[in-house]
């Protein structure tokens, strides 16, 4: 299938009572912009748009869509729905919250609050080797803090991956991009069928019959936190059911970080999923409770592993 | 409830798809639906519109999220079905009613009851084998039942489309139902309609329906009966179910659907509207399209109002 690239609206475009500043980026399946609204504050929009079934001409407002295509679009855009209905539902520091959901254009826009900082990945990237393990700790105890209210909702992720993990510019991090919400919907129109990230999804992910639960997220929390370390994601999982060429960092990364951060990492990225933290809380104290780090500075860690347990008690 | 389900619905060699399918389910209770629009008579895929549409919404308004008993549940939604079609015809003007088989099936508490009409089909079966499926109303069968043909001759027999029960028309259907039928993990219910099990035997069904997952078995199957059927092929339509015991290890798979999670008066549903005219189907989608995003905004603004 050619997938030609859409065009995104332009700069200073008014949609609904919002008006485009620019893009931010260009997904498979959505295109998300920076925005206005009518009091000048700033959001972000998600417009659905999926590249194999419609295209927006360079100039035009309105993705064009295929007779043959028609229904799969209307289809796909249930998808979308529900990634909306998860969100709606959710109301965390950690979470992105949404703030409306409008049709135009021929298809439907989630609009939520803009986020000042930049995706996990994006600052693995510069930092490639030396994120810090004070960092990775405080990022992925709050992280988790969302993904337990998302547990909580008996809603499942199942798209964690650094690109979907943002920072806010005071270092709190926000859950991104529900998007694999669709893929329950999605087991009979493969058009459509969510791209798992290589390296990010647990094996169960790739294999039919196999049982999806929260120790599925669990798996993908263990690949960010191994990108983290490593720069890199792991092996693909349906891989390295084949064929383990997985290395521990507790092995490979030994004295750059404390032994017990590289062993939970480890411990998430088993393939069996009974031998994975038994639950996010679990993984959670693991991360915050900390027996054996030289370095860390006495009175930063105290103030914030205080911090992080009054927000564990809640939810 | 947990199941995985694939549904399809194409034209085949015709120009029009007469035939609905649909299948909706609450927490509690899946309606799966299979409806053969009546070629040789005006609007047949009106008939079958009417009937899929209307049994989905009572469905929708009885489950809540459990249907208080599946059997009159069927029969009175069925009436009420057949009712709107003539209704129908006769707001429409139009010289006679239209008409349709049906083949509905109603999953709860772990076991199913269906019913049907005419010769749209119900299979099912367990660990690769075919436990039991419904009889046609049609004149083949009779002739079979009474010995004049043998089941192996049916499919040439030129009598084949004539059925003599269905929803429409001048006559009340006759509808037979199924006893309680208790489920096993892994069983399969198949509701399909004669374009699709016309062209092949019983056992080439069952064996092409248990190769593999059902969003591959199902069109691979659908494939198949179209070539067999050839130049002329007939619509061709399933919705299929693999049912799963919720203990069951393995039982969940990425397609497999749970509904444990599910609000007490949530429903899915998917209808499809593949042969509908063009403003039909337009018309459908937007109702369900302005109904999600009222739900969405409903849902921010409850969460707003509580901070
Ligand atoms: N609320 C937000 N605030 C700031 N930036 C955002 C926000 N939502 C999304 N973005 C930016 O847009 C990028 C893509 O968003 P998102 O992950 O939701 O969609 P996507 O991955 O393109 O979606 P899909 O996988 O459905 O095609 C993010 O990595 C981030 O840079
Ligand atoms: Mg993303």
């Amino acid at each position: 299938m050619p997938s030609q690239a859409n065009c995104a609206l332009p700069p200073g475009f008014q949609l609904d009572q919002y008006r485009i500043e620019r893009q931010l980026s260009l997904g498979g399946f959505s295109i998300v912009y920076l925005a206005r609204d009518a009091h000048g504050q700033a959001v972000a929009i998600k417009e659905y748009l999926p590249n194999s079934l419609a295209l927006r001409k360079e100039g035009e407002t309105e993705p064009q869509v295929s007779e043959e295509h028609r229904l799969a679009f209307r289809y796909g855009m249930k998808c979308f729905f529900e990634e909306g209905r998860s969100l709606a539902k959710l109301m965390h520091p950690n979470v992105v919250r949404v703030l409306n959901f409008f049709r135009a254009n021929g298809t439907v826009y989630m609009v939520m609050q803009f986020e000042r900082g930049r995706t996990l990945h994006d600052y693995i990237r510069k930092h490639r080797g030396e994120v810090k393990e004070l960092l990775i700790r405080a990022v992925f105890a709050r992280m988790l803090n969302g993904l337990r209210e998302v547990h909580a909702h008996k809603l499942m992720h199942l798209d964690i991956k650094p690109s979907n993990i943002y920072l806010r510019n005071d270092g709190t991090p926000v859950l991104l991009d529900f998007g694999a919400a669709r893929q329950t919907l999605m087991s009979d129109q493969p058009v459509l069928k969510p791209m798992y990230t290589p390296g990010y999804a647990a094996p169960e992910q790739y294999e039919k019959g196999a049982q999806i639960g929260p120790w599925t997220d669990i798996y993908s929390v263990g690949a960010s936190l191994h990108a983290c370390i490593v720069g890199s994601p792991p092996p693909r999982a349906d891989e390295r059911t084949q064929q383990d060429t997985l290395q521990p960092v507790v092995k490979t990364q030994a004295g750059r970080y404390s032994r017990q951060l590289l062993e939970l990492t480890d411990w998430c990225l088993h393939l069996d999923p009974q031998q994975r933290p038994p639950s996010v809380y679990a993984l959670q104290k693991a991360l915050i409770h900390q027996d054996n780090a030289p370095e860390r500075p006495e009175h930063w860690f105290s103030d914030l592993g205080s911090r992080l347990r009054s927000f564990i008690g809640r939810s | 409830m947990r199941f995985t389900i694939y549904q399809e619905s194409r034209p085949g060699k015709r120009r029009d798809n007469q035939d609905r399918i649909a299948h909706c389910y609450s927490r509690d209770a899946l309606l799966m639906l299979v409806a053969d629009g009546m070629g040789g008579h005006l609007h047949g895929e009106v008939a079958a519109q009417i009937a899929v549409q209307r049994i989905a919404e009572r469905f929708q308004a009885e489950a809540r999220p459990l249907l208080p008993d599946p059997q009159l549940f069927l029969a009175r939604a069925i009436e009420r079905a057949h009712q709107a079609i003539l209704d129908h015809a006769l707001d429409h003007h139009f010289p006679e009613a239209p008409r349709t088989t049906l083949v509905a099936c109603v999953i709860q508490r772990g076991a199913a009851y269906w019913a049907h009409a005419g010769d749209s089909r119900l299979y099912l079966l367990r660990r690769g084998h075919l436990v039991t499926r419904t009889r046609d109303h049609s004149r083949t069968q009779l002739m079979i039942d009474q010995g004049v043909i043998k089941a192996e001759e049916a499919h040439l027999h030129p009598g084949r489309n004539r059925i003599y029960s269905c929803l429409g028309g001048n006559f009340n259907p006759q509808v037979e139902y199924s006893p309680r039928t208790p489920l096993r993990d892994g069983d399969l219910l198949a509701l399909c309609t004669d374009g699709v099990w016309g062209p092949i035997d019983d056992d080439g069904l069952v064996v092409n329906l248990t190769a593999g997952v059902l969003s591959q078995a199902v069109p691979r199957l659908l494939d198949i009966s179209e070539r067999k059927a050839g130049p002329t092929a007939d619509n061709l339509s399933m919705v299929a179910m693999c049912w799963h015991d919720e203990h069951a290890v393995g039982a969940a798979t990425v397609e497999s659907i749970s509904t444990r999670t599910m609000e007490l008066d949530g429903f899915e549903s998917r209808l499809d509207l593949s042969g509908t005219a063009p403003g039909a189907t337009a018309e459908f989608d937007e109702d369900e399209i302005e109904r999600a995003i009222r739900e969405i905004n409903a849902a921010i603004h409850k969460i707003d109002s509580r901070t």
